[in-house]
């Protein structure tokens, strides 16, 4: 009964005509952000960012959240078309997708990683609406040792599940701890890092950072590997669009195992919608019976992936509102949202605020609709969108984010560092270091540090409290495999690499290569 | 309008000095060093719409967390002293230097206080299902097996709250500091911690619906929220009066006579019947102050603070 009520309450604050609308404008915002290549989810976020101080909580995180999911449904478009990830969760969709495109079925494949997308966020929705809660009902079992321990995996899963090197990605966590350290300690009051510059007491502005890194970054790299859109029209007509029954067949399972896969890895901190597509991609491959045709436009390639990453887009929810752990950056950013507004994340969440809770979740099936609605008939304006010339849309997205920048915290100083964390997102996609890691050692160091010193002091200077409290102790034993899975498969992917040396690599990183 | 306010201002018998006559000459930034929709930062919003339309001009609310408050602090410590950058902070503008050594200003000399506001009580409240009913209990029971006291953050007044308690009643406890009363308050739920001096406020539902009980109100009176709970003077600690207070102040070299105008509109504003009706149900014990006796109160406090937290070993 509680159960229906809570449904109930949750569309009649969906529901109303402001949260329906900035529902709409998210997900409208999130399709454009996914379509350019090169614009990721955390810097549109990061940019609307300061705009939610002005809005209701509950309608700030509906927006913004919009334009999470949205921006995994609009991705896949540049993947398919022009071989050029939206977001880094559609980069496994360019293996098939763009082949697909290249067959003349770019409408097919467009058409049916828009009903994967739903398929995919539909199941995470479920789980989010029938799970949470019980999830929230242990939370309280939660103390600083667990809450040390949650960190701690996710930052060993991001540095080794994240794609690419796994040195490098525990390099950038331990850089963000650093950068995440910058300002007056809780703790002892000591002033680390500041040089003596008062507005870094306050500490960095993950706002800063994440522009910088991710926005200013990622436009400098597009800069350097513009190519002219090369785009059959004839293929994008609607009558273009309808998958062969054959097609229809072979995509259930696929959908139903992204779908799952993505929901796992959306509910652990630090793996998320990327790893989640192309974990679902990796599994759809191994178990296929033809995995030869893989790469060459399998309708599998691309609704497993398409399914997982927006599964993951959902369940990324359930820690980051019911335990307040972000499980990725653009979580974080979720998670400011609410404390900017004063609602404190946590397992007091549920009960205290169900109708931001229920309110939120509801408007995913609001947001998901018009998701569907929005990309079917659009597929075409995407892909003109797509034709702006560069040298129009950057400087505009740059005046946008040195806005956003000093709108943050009304400081010159956080443009500063917007530029300063453009050059460091530079340099670090050039040498190839992963950005995702840097940001969650950011938000997740000083987090652990705090409940680790917190956990020393009710555990009386015991260390052994890690291991003697069943949850915490359970989650360290988890950390640790997950240590050894990622050293293990780093080495087995290594070998691979060294034995397909030659062949064309899709990964997000080589498609950063200059060409 | 500014001039019908001055008429009113000489009608009244206020008349200022010119300087003050003018003020403000432009938008008045408020800068309060907690976040938004916190006890200060309601607070604010709720008096900055009186001061807007006395003073003919915008109020912009600046939200500066961190530090313990210490950071927005020092940003008014650091502005023009003309009045147009003004702080509204609690107690830990006194409690936090007690701890904080290295602050890029003096607390004494770097501001003028204008009006101290009000304040909210503390209670001490712990988990409904702990084995203590009463203060007694507790502080008995600590002695065999120490005890857990949560804190809303290091050099906060809840800090110092359980600081002076620990000092006056010899209980044996351990201080644990969370980020603010909200997972200070969750750590009582979840018996993680045994005791936290909380207001009314943050404790909340949750000393309604008895998953909190309070064992006692600090101070040496009973308040109307909690007519059943005992003071800590009645239980035999007289010096437990200890209150988070909230207070206005202006940047040192600030025009006395500027001062002595924004203390006037804001006591005014306090007696407005219904700005009283607004905060009295969060809680709020509204004050009038003088500058004057204001600046008697900082400076006495923060020798009584530091001696604290020197005397129990918290001072760097």
């Amino acid at each position: 009964m509680d159960f229906f009520s809570n449904i109930g309450l949750g569309f009649s604050v969906a529901l109303s005509l402001t949260n329906i609308f900035y529902c709409f404008l998210g997900a409208l915002l999130g399709t454009l952000v996914g379509v350019i290549p090169g614009l990721g989810v955390l810097a549109a976020i990061s940019m609307l960012f300061p705009l939610t101080f002005h809005l209701e909580p509950t309608t700030a995180l509906i927006m913004l959240a919009g334009i999470w999911y949205g921006t995994t449904y609009g991705g896949s478009t540049a993947s398919i078309l022009l071989n050029l990830p939206g977001t880094p969760a559609n980069a496994v969709t360019c293996l098939d997708g763009y082949p697909m495109a290249k067959q003349g079925r770019g409408g097919v494949a467009l058409f049916m990683t828009t009903v994967a997308s739903f398929f995919g966020a539909s199941f995470g929705i479920i789980l989010l609406t029938l799970f949470t809660p019980v999830i929230a009902e242990y939370a309280l079992q939660f103390g600083s040792a667990e809450y040390f321990a949650l960190m701690l995996m996710g930052l060993v899963a991001a540095s080794t599940i994240s794609e690419g090197s796994a040195i490098k990605g525990l390099a950038m966590v331990v850089l963000g701890i650093i950068i995440g350290l910058v300002g007056m300690d809780t703790q002892s009051a000591t002033i680390r890092y500041s040089f003596g510059i008062l507005g870094l007491l306050e500490g960095v502005s993950l706002i800063a950072l994440a522009m910088g890194v991710f926005g200013v970054a990622e436009i400098i790299m597009s800069v350097r590997r513009v190519k002219t859109a090369d785009i059959d029209p004839e293929s994008l007509k609607l009558k273009a669009i309808k998958p062969s029954r054959d097609e229809v067949r072979r995509s259930w399972f696929p959908m139903l195992r992204g779908a799952s896969m993505g929901s796992f890895f959306g509910t652990l901190p630090g793996t998320g919608p990327s790893i989640a597509a192309f974990l679902s991609y990796a599994i759809e491959k191994r178990i296929s019976r033809t995995p030869e045709r893989f790469g060459k436009g399998a309708i599998e390639g691309i609704m497993a992936p398409e399914a997982a990453n927006n599964a993951a887009d959902q369940t990324a929810f359930i820690p980051t509102l019911s335990l307040g752990v972000p499980g990725s950056a653009t979580m974080a950013l979720m998670l400011g949202v609410l404390m900017i507004h004063g609602v404190a994340p946590g397992p007091n969440l549920i009960s205290s605020q169900p109708e931001l809770f229920w309110g939120l979740i509801m408007s995913f099936w609001v947001g998901n609709l018009i998701l569907l609605l929005l990309n079917i008939p659009l597929i075409g304006v995407w892909v003109r969108m797509l034709t702006i010339p560069y040298h129009i849309l950057f400087p505009a997205v740059l005046a946008f984010i040195c806005i956003g920048a000093f709108t943050s915290g009304f400081s010159p100083l956080n443009v500063w560092m917007v530029f300063a964390f453009g050059v460091l997102g530079y340099l670090m996609r050039v040498f190839r270091f992963p950005g995702a890691p840097l940001l969650l050692g950011f938000v997740l160091g000083p987090l652990m540090e705090e409940h680790f010193r917190r956990a020393m002091v009710l555990s009386r200077g015991d260390f052994m409290t890690f291991f003697e409290r069943p949850i915490s102790a359970t989650i360290m034993a988890l950390t640790g495999l997950v240590l050894i899975w990622g050293v293990v498969s780093a080495e087995r992917s290594r070998k691979r690499q060294l034995l397909s040396e030659g062949e064309v690599d899709h990964t997000p990183e080589a498609t950063d290569r200059p060409t | 309008m500014k001039s019908i306010l001055t008429a009113a201002a000489v009608a009244l018998g206020l008349a200022q000095p010119l300087a003050a006559q003018d003020f403000p000459t432009g938008p008045v930034t408020i800068i309060v060093p907690y976040s938004p929709s916190g006890n200060t930062d309601v607070f604010t919003r709720h008096l900055a719409p009186y001061l807007e339309e006395k003073w003919g001009q915008p109020i912009v609310i600046d939200n500066r967390p961190g530090g313990g408050s210490m950071v927005g602090t020092a940003i008014v410590a650091q502005a023009e002293p003309d009045g147009h950058t003004l702080l509204v902070t609690t107690s830990a503008f006194v409690t936090a230097p007690a701890i904080q050594t290295s602050l890029p200003f003096d607390s004494r000399d770097a501001f003028v206080p204008v009006a101290n506001v009000g304040h909210v009580s503390y209670v001490l409240v712990t988990n409904g299902d702990s084995g203590f009913d009463t203060l007694e209990d507790f502080i008995a029971q600590s002695k065999d097996a120490p005890k857990f006291a949560a804190t809303a953050g290091l050099g906060t007044t809840t800090h110092f709250a359980i600081e002076k308690f620990i000092a006056d009643s010899g209980a044996d406890v351990d201080v644990v500091h969370f980020k603010g009363g909200g997972p200070a308050v969750v750590s009582i739920l979840s018996k993680e911690t045994d005791i936290y001096g909380s207001s009314i406020s943050s404790a909340g539902e949750n000393l309604k619906t008895g998953k909190v009980k309070a064992l006692a109100v600090l101070g040496n009176e009973r308040i109307d929220a909690l007519p059943d709970v005992p003071s800590t003077g009645e239980l035999g600690f007289p010096d437990l009066e200890i209150k988070q207070w909230v207070g206005m102040f202006a940047p040192a070299g600030t025009d006395p006579a500027i001062v002595a105008k924004i203390n006037a509109d804001v006591n005014e504003v306090l007696q407005t019947p219904e700005f009283i009706a607004t905060v009295t149900p969060l809680d709020w014990t509204l004050f009038q102050s003088t500058p004057e006796g204001f600046a008697q109160q900082i400076d006495e406090e923060l020798t009584k603070w530091k001696a604290l937290a020197v005397s129990q070993g918290i001072s760097k």
